[in-house]
This record gives structure tokens, C-alpha cells and sequence, in this order.
């Protein structure tokens, strides 16, 4: 027996509340996007689809959204896959794995902006962490600019992310493979399987939701890297690390071109959302199942 | 055996990257306590001569104002949104009710998007509401974007609840929220325990809506502080370090002395585990 739903509406209340401001202020967003509204008092002069024709005309917009496409690749790729890899080392850890695990998680708990303040100094290319190590042990280190280097700097950037969330795939991972059962893995170890086969030809294919979870997490999350942006090289050298949503907030805030700003927001909703929603579908069929 | 290799040769490889992955954060710690002179050595790693607590001070001057002022938003946005997110956490796992699923499901979406997504209406709702450079701006926003995670989250545990708990609740003539509040909140004290650290280290460690809503130092939450330290002159890397330090020491400690509160909030909002 459950409870009549008459009682409940209270409940509910408060969260439909606060999810209906949030689809509404997505299609206030919309509609601001297709206005001419440029400085701080709104215009609603309907001006169309103006905004995205000027937005995709912009080489910057071309590089921001590679940028963004550099960041799904090289980080979901090495973040997924170094957490698979450590999850499967971590089963032989026995009682220490969670004292163990502590070591690769606890970046999580930072922030971007300080992680963004730390690697910040490890990039330094005069004084900072890793050049002084470099030299330290011979290497002529005059070269190697790391964040201020123009082609390199959205890697440097893209790698201290992976410091931080790498932690998060081992936990899913982790999961994940204690989920499966021992005999396949013993049977196949029996067979002489190698390391490298159990891993990616028996263990691989049967974490499936937890590399599905792990790719999409990671991937919304390249969507919110403003703050990492911000702090460590305000999208420079040039433009060469900028990406969409430190794009909107610039257009928005320096140029205070409210419609395109809002415009981007509505191509960021788009990528965002290919992302989301597909994934939502699945989680709540999982979560009805249970 | 070769067992026995392997079990040794991968100990062997985790230990070498957790302390590559210890590394960074050590040399913080490190340069935090430096002189000004021994930092200008480069020797990081190298453990310091002469202890510089001075640093920590001059950084704590420039941060109290934030830290104050994230403890006044974060504290009560946490209460506010692990209360009425639970609220509905419970009724959509325990009542009959059919549009739950959607609404659900619209819930779900809406607590992944990003934020660039509504921050100009945000902004415009704020200011229209005379709200902007306030706590109770910061705050009310701050609970609108994550009642839905923390619904989610709360769900999540609820759904563990057997049903013959409000069966028999039920049955003794308990009305909800007798129930909700008697029965089910002391008992699911871990899951919202989890709720409220996931939200609180979010909303902590928030940095996109606490620049767009605030302008100068009153209200400013400690983020945009410290990240403002990177850009001032006087901030040497000993002080900047010492300022990361400071404003991490919450969130670290919460992660270090509830880490399994931290673990499950992260794998039931983010994990659907």
C-alpha cells in the first residue's frame, strides 16, 4: 500500500518550482537569442536567427568549438581509460584498496579554481614546479613553455583536469568490476589468458554502464570548465585555450552582447543536451527497473 | 607464481603514481610554508629551512572576508536544498503518483546542465528582484540549481527503504509527514548526510554565478578571492599557495573524515549506482 497522492503535493512543490524557473529561464534564453539586445537595458527587437548567423561567421566561435572537441577527446579518452586500467591493478590491493584509493580521489574535492591555482604554479615556465625539476636534472628547459606555450597550453590544461576527475572513473570502475563475477575472470586467467586480454577483451565489455557513466560525467564536465579557463590562462595565449562557455560569458560580460551571449548559451544547451538527455533516458529505465 | 608477480609489479605501479598524484599537493603544502628567499631557490620538493606562518596569516587577511561570506551562502543553501530536495526525493519514490517518472526525469536533466546555459536570465532575475550583490541573491539561486541533484540524490537512498516500513507506518494511522519526518529522516540520516556534502562542496567551490552576482568585496564568496589573489601583484606563489590551502582545508577535511558519505553522494548523483 502507498500513500494517496492528495496528501503529497507539498512535497513536491518546492522542486517543481525550482526546476519550472530553470526551463523557463532556458526559454527566456531562447527567445533573448534571437533579439538584438546589446548593452545592459534590454531591447526586444526581434532580429531572428541574426545572432547565430554572426556567431558561426566568427572564426573565434570555429576555434572555441574545437577547443571543445580537443577537450572530449583528450580528456574523456585517458581519464576514462586510466581509471579502467588502476580500478583492475586496485582488486589486488586486498584491505588497503580504500587507504589507496583516498590518494587518487581526494583532488576531487578541490576546486577548479584551486587546482587552477596549483597547476598554474606547476606550469610556470620561469618558476615553476616541473620546469625546476627539469633543470634540476639537466634538462635545458628554455624551450618549454607548457601554459604559455600557444599549441601546448590547452593540453597543459586538458592534463590537470585529468589530475583531478581521474579519481572519479577508478571509483566507478571500481563499482563496476566487483560487480562481475570471479569464476569468468578465474576461468579466463585458467585459459593463460594475458593481463592485457582479460582486461579489454572479458573485463571491458561487461562494465558497459560504468564506461557509459564515466564518458558522459566527464563530458558534461568539459562543458563546465570556465573556472579552469578563468584562472590559469584567461583562454590565451591569444585564443588558442578558450572555449564555449568561457566564450559566452565574455561576450556577454566584456562586450556586453547580450543577444549573441545568449545565443551561445543556446549552442552550449545544444551539446550539453545531446549529452544529458540521452543519458537521462537511460538512468531512469535503470532506475524504474530496480 | 605468476599471481604473485603481478600482484607485487601493479602494488609496485600504484604506489609510484599515487605519489605522482600525491606530488602536487605536496609541493603546495611545501612552498606554503616557505620563506620568500627559499622559494626563490626552486627547491620545492625540498622540505623548508625555516617555517613561514606569516604566509598563512597574510593569506587568511585576504580571504576572511570570503570565507565569512561562503559560510553564510553555503551553510543555509545546503540546509535549504537536502530538506526540500529530500521532501520530493520522498514523494516521488513513495507515493503513487504517474507523472513521477517524467517529472523525474525532466529533474535528472535539469541538475546536469551547465550554468553558462541560464546565466543571463539569472542575472536578469536577480537584479529584477533587487537581489544582485545580496546573500539572499546568492542563496536563492544557489537552491533553485541544486534542489534537483539533491532530489536525486535523496531518491536514490529512499528507494532502499522497504515498503512495509510505511506499510505498517500506515497502518498505525501515520500521517506523511509524521512519517517523513519520525520515521524516514532519522533512518536515511547516511543518505542525506551524502546529499548535503555533494551539495555543499558544489556550491563551495562554485565560481561562474558568485563573479556574475556580486561586484566588490562585501558579499564575495571565497573563490572568486582567491582566484582574484592570482591576479594581484603582492601574491607570490608562497602566498597564493598558502591562500589554495586555506580555502581547500573545508572541503579536504570533509572528504578525508566522511569519505564514504562523499563516495555515495558522488556515485548516486552522478553514478546512478
Amino acid at each position: 500500500m502507498k500513500y494517496n497522492k492528495a496528501y503529497g503535493f507539498i512535497f513536491l512543490t518546492p522542486v517543481v518550482l525550482a526546476v519550472g524557473i530553470i526551463y523557463m529561464m532556458i526559454f527566456w534564453n531562447l527567445v533573448a537569442s534571437l533579439t538584438q539586445w546589446q548593452g545592459m537595458k534590454a531591447t526586444w527587437q526581434f532580429a531572428g536567427l541574426q545572432n547565430y548567423f554572426d556567431l558561426i561567421s566568427l572564426r573565434r566561435f570555429w576555434v572555441n568549438v574545437k577547443n571543445n572537441f580537443l577537450w572530449l577527446f583528450f580528456f574523456i579518452i585517458p581519464t576514462t581509460l586510466l581509471g579502467f586500467i588502476l580500478a583492475y591493478l586496485f582488486t589486488n590491493l586486498g584491505r588497503i584498496e580504500k587507504v589507496f584509493r583516498q590518494f587518487f580521489l581526494y583532488p576531487m574535492a578541490l576546486a577548479f579554481i584551486v587546482t587552477g591555482t596549483l597547476w598554474s604554479w606547476m606550469y610556470d615556465p620561469s618558476s615553476g614546479l616541473i620546469n625546476s625539476l627539469l633543470r634540476a636534472v639537466g634538462f635545458d628547459t628554455t624551450r618549454l613553455g607548457w601554459i604559455a606555450n600557444p599549441n601546448g597550453a590547452i593540453f597543459c590544461m586538458i592534463f590537470s583536469a585529468f589530475w583531478q576527475y581521474v579519481g572519479f572513473s577508478l571509483v566507478i570502475y571500481l563499482g563496476a568490476i566487483r560487480g562481475l563475477s570471479y569464476s569468468m575472470i578465474e576461468a579466463a586467467n585458467i585459459d593463460g589468458a594475458g593481463h592485457i586480454r582479460i582486461l579489454f577483451q572479458i573485463i571491458f565489455p561487461n562494465v558497459g554502464h560504468g564506461t557509459l557513466i564515466c564518458t558522459t560525467m566527464l563530458a558534461i564536465t568539459t562543458m563546465k570548465v570556465f573556472d579552469l579557463v578563468w584562472i590559469m590562462t584567461g583562454g590565451g595565449p591569444g585564443i588558442k585555450t578558450e572555449v564555449l562557455p568561457y566564450m559566452m560569458y565574455r561576450i556577454t560580460y566584456s562586450q556586453h552582447n547580450i543577444g549573441m551571449g545568449a545565443s551561445t548559451s543556446i549552442v552550449i544547451l545544444i551539446l550539453a543536451a545531446a549529452m544529458v538527455i540521452p543519458y537521462s533516458l537511460w538512468a531512469l529505465k535503470k532506475w524504474v527497473r530496480e | 607464481m605468476k599471481d604473485t608477480r603481478f600482484k607485487i609489479s601493479s602494488i609496485a605501479i600504484l604506489v609510484i603514481l599515487a605519489a605522482l598524484w600525491l606530488m602536487p599537493v605536496y609541493a603546495m603544502l611545501n612552498t606554503s610554508i616557505k620563506t620568500q628567499e627559499e622559494v626563490a631557490n626552486q627547491e620545492y620538493l625540498r622540505f623548508p629551512r625555516k617555517f613561514a606562518i606569516q604566509n598563512y596569516l597574510k593569506a587568511f587577511k585576504a580571504l576572511k572576508t570570503g570565507l565569512i561570506n561562503s559560510a553564510v551562502i553555503t551553510i543555509p543553501a545546503t540546509f535549504l536544498c537536502v530538506f526540500l530536495g529530500s521532501m520530493a526525493g520522498y514523494f516521488l519514490t513513495m507515493f503513487e503518483f504517474k507523472p513521477s517518472q517524467l517529472i523525474f526525469f525532466w529533474i535528472v536533466v535539469a541538475s546536469f546542465l551547465p550554468y553558462q546555459i541560464v546565466l543571463i536570465p539569472i542575472t536578469q532575475l536577480i537584479s529584477s528582484l533587487r537581489l544582485l550583490n545580496t546573500y539572499a541573491g546568492l542563496i536563492l539561486i544557489y537552491v533553485i540549481l541544486n534542489i534537483p541533484i539533491s532530489t536525486l540524490i535523496t531518491a536514490t537512498f529512499f528507494m532502499k527503504m522497504p515498503v512495509a516500513l510505511q506499510e505498517a507506518a500506515a497502518l498505525d494511522g501515520c500521517k506523511p509527514f509524521t512519517f517523513y519526518i519520525k520515521i524516514l529522516v532519522p533512518v536515511s540520516i547516511p543518505g542525506l548526510i551524502s546529499a548535503a556534502i555533494l551539495v555543499f562542496v558544489q556550491i563551495y567551490n562554485e565560481f561562474l554565478l558568485a563573479i556574475s552576482l556580486t561586484r566588490g568585496p562585501k558579499i564575495k564568496p571565497v573563490m572568486p578571492i582567491l582566484a582574484e589573489l592570482k591576479g594581484s601583484q603582492i601574491a607570490q606563489w608562497n602566498i597564493q599557495m598558502a591562500g589554495a590551502v586555506i580555502v581547500s582545508l573545508f572541503p579536504l577535511a570533509i572528504f578525508i573524515f566522511l569519505s564514504e558519505y562523499f563516495i555515495s553522494g558522488m556515485m548516486a548523483g552522478y553514478g546512478k549506482e
